[in-house]
């Protein structure tokens, strides 16, 4: 998931970690661990991995130093915000395959956007990007499933009101989950930009306030380890 | 942004398939470390992940050896 998925799907075109979602399972766990020994890599920062953290939504994070990864870092995750558990997305996730035989599986686009509301900005425009490339790639032969991930999903003023008037009976049908199809035609190009905006900031806040108590809890354990690093 | 205000470096981005584009952002990042780049996320107040005191400065153009000189405007 993360940038690395967002080079394959094109809205990125470095990523300077590896960001990992897995399934919460005994010998899962086993299996990332001995990958990690493989790396040399080591926790850093809070939380120590420790599986109850895990499923409560907690990332951990690890540093590799074996040689050609030097400083690579690593970040696992078994449960998203607003995503449903492992096994769905294992079930719509994209694979790539490259001619060696490496099979590469990703978020599927709608589960990576999802994903990357967050509160930090910088996530939000590649969002806009991932939409539009699906939008693109697809636009061609859609799927019912697919206008509903533009319309609810998309961030381009442009491309919103396009699919507005292409696909008018669902952008009427979702105007409920998403208030602005329906007010979209009546706004000019800035008005609705504004909108846009509006509904960035309220994500953000939802996903705050979904960090908020796991946010407490990293800092009771960063004050715990260092008393206990302490001399 | 859609894809035809795109500039045309990210147009040709798209035109790579998935398995392309990973093998072109591998010879990129190789590049950005021979040049010094550092693999030290960058700090970010806004992540819930942020811990001012976790961060690592690290150094100017992130290998040793290398110093700042200037730093430009902005």
């Amino acid at each position: 998931m993360g940038g690395q998925a967002c080079v394959f799907y094109g809205a990125a075109q470095v990523s300077k970690d590896i960001d990992l979602v897995l399934l919460a399972d005994a010998a899962n766990y086993e299996r990332l661990l001995t990958a990690m020994r493989a790396l040399d890599a080591r926790r850093i920062a809070v939380p120590p991995f420790d599986v109850p953290a895990l499923e409560r939504g907690h990332a951990v994070h690890f540093r590799c130093s074996a040689a050609g990864v030097e400083e690579l870092r690593v970040d696992v995750m078994v449960r998203l915000r607003d995503l449903p558990p492992f096994d769905v997305l294992w079930d719509r996730r994209t694979s790539f395959a490259d001619d060696t035989g490496i099979t590469f599986d990703l978020l599927c686009i709608p589960d990576l956007v999802q994903a990357k509301k967050t509160q930090r900005s910088r996530d939000w425009p590649v969002i806009d990007l991932l939409v539009n490339i699906h939008y693109r790639e697809n636009a061609a032969v859609p799927r019912p499933d697919w206008i509903e991930f533009w319309l609810l999903e998309c961030r381009s003023p442009e491309l919103l009101v396009e699919l507005i008037r292409r696909f008018p009976t669902e952008a009427r049908t979702l105007s409920p989950r998403r208030p602005l199809l329906a007010a979209a035609q009546s706004l000019d190009r800035d008005a609705l930009a504004a909108a846009l905006d509006a509904e960035v900031r309220v994500e953000m806040a939802k996903d705050r306030t979904y960090w908020e108590p796991l946010k407490r809890e990293l800092e009771a354990m960063r004050l715990a380890e260092a008393r206990g690093n302490r001399p | 942004m859609i894809y035809e205000q795109l500039p045309d470096e990210w147009k040709d981005w798209l035109a790579l398939t998935p398995i392309e584009r990973f093998r072109e952002s591998e010879k990129i990042f190789a590049n950005y470390l021979a040049m010094g780049g550092t693999l030290d996320p960058d700090p970010d107040p806004t992540s819930p992940f942020y811990a001012p005191d976790e961060w690592r400065p690290g150094i100017a153009h992130g290998r040793a050896g290398l110093r700042l000189l200037r730093r430009g405007a902005g």
